[in-house]
């Protein structure tokens, strides 16, 4: 039982790591694949900008 | 002489009208000539993408960093799509339904495998703890990653009528975040599995025998002489690294985009990602079966790691003479709980 928790916790624990690893050093799409003059605001959320 | 004016005019403009008339008469048939209008054609995709051949592309000019995205359409997307949405479910359906329905006969037929002599009363380590962390590591997190892929498969057919669109997308946009990074921790669990079990796990001879008996599945009470891991295990423990490797370097090719190349080998890896993840569900389908309610006394060895010395007998015959040979199995009078039945 206890190897079963820790299993579970470790898996979780080295989920949040990677993700907050991997956006140290990946750029979201918005900026990845567009210039500065085609970006929206707010981009991932908003893709018209400011109503 | 007005009247002689007027007469002319009118015998003009009845020329004029003459020749506007044979002009339309004679260009109806250079315009049935066309065969297509570019401008009107250009809105009929389907025949556009007809005409395009296998590997072909339309192609424009950007400026935007992404280079790629100057493919405007690739035809051969469509074949993916197509294998995604009607093909794939359906290799998914059979293998998985498939492997449930043959479980369920099995279990009908031959019924819970139990221990032939009873419990010894007497247990045995088989998984220390370290090992049984490694295997919960791996399996909790294909769990998490099989639920959470089958929801991109099935579950715009089961879930989305279900639960609505609001809650799938909910549901789907935490799978894909889960999917994602704990694909992390399971390809670590996959690389440990790999190196502390592996020599317990090459292939004999005497796995020929276990194949040959059945594996004592198909007969009560009779047992082929197995080490500690026997051909059954063996292959599981194969299907597993083999298989989750392909999973680990396909997924790795979807979690970084383009790695591989370009888009249409993107598709050939989605594809494989798959189908590979649809026959390894499959497989620990039967793995979780004969590892819980398909065998008594199995679910202890990774469980609490200690399994009923007459359990181990019948199936690792071969193992636990090692163990009395080294001494590490307890007397055969050690006070055990036994569970009544």
């Amino acid at each position: 039982m206890k190897s079963f928790v820790a299993a579970l916790l470790f898996s979780a624990i080295a989920a949040v790591g990677v993700s907050m690893v991997l956006s140290t050093i990946q750029q979201p799409s918005s900026v990845a694949f567009t210039t500065g003059g085609a970006r929206v605001g707010d981009p991932g959320n908003n893709l018209v900008g400011p109503s | 002489m007005p009247s002689s004016l007027s007469t002319h005019k009118v015998s003009v403009a009845r020329a004029l009208c003459a020749a506007f008339a044979l002009l339309f008469v004679l260009a109806q048939p250079a315009a049935a000539q066309l065969s297509f209008n570019p401008t009107a054609e250009s809105v009929h995709e389907d025949q556009l993408l007809k005409a395009l051949k296998e590997g072909d592309k339309i192609t424009g000019r950007i400026s935007i960093p992404d280079a790629m995205a100057a493919s405007l359409i690739q035809p051969a997307g469509r074949d993916w799509r197509d294998f995604q949405r009607s093909k794939m479910p359906i290799i998914g359906g059979i293998t998985i339904i498939g492997m449930l329905a043959v479980l369920l006969i099995f279990l009908a037929v031959r019924g819970r495998i139990r221990i032939h002599q009873g419990w010894a009363g007497t247990k045995i380590l088989r998984f220390a703890s370290f090992e049984r962390f490694t295997h919960w590591l791996t399996a909790s997190c294909f769990i998490v990653l099989a639920l959470s892929g089958l929801n991109i498969s099935f579950g715009r057919i089961l879930i989305l009528p279900l639960f609505g669109p609001q809650a799938f997308s909910t549901l789907s946009a935490y799978g894909k975040l889960a999917h994602n990074y704990l694909a992390f921790p399971f390809m670590l669990g996959l690389v440990i599995m790999f190196l502390i079990w592996v020599k317990d796990n090459i292939p004999g001879k005497i796995d020929l025998e276990w194949f040959k008996q059945g594996g004592g599945l198909l007969t009560n009470g009779k047992h082929p002489p197995s080490p500690r891991f026997n051909a059954g295990q063996k292959g599981i423990f194969w299907v597993v690294i083999l298989g989750g490797a392909v999973m680990s370097v396909s997924g790795w090719f979807e979690l970084f985009p383009y790695l591989p190349g370009d888009v249409t080998t993107m598709q050939i890896w989605t594809v494989i990602h798959a189908v590979m993840a649809m026959l390894l569900i499959a497989a620990m389908m039967a793995h979780i079966y004969i590892g819980s309610i398909g065998m008594e006394g199995a679910f202890d060895a990774m469980g609490t790691g200690e399994v009923d010395l007459n359990w181990a007998k019948e199936h690792h015959s071969l193992w636990v003479q090692e163990e009395l040979a080294k001494g590490t199995v307890p007397a055969a009078d050690t006070p055990r709980a036994v569970p009544a039945e």
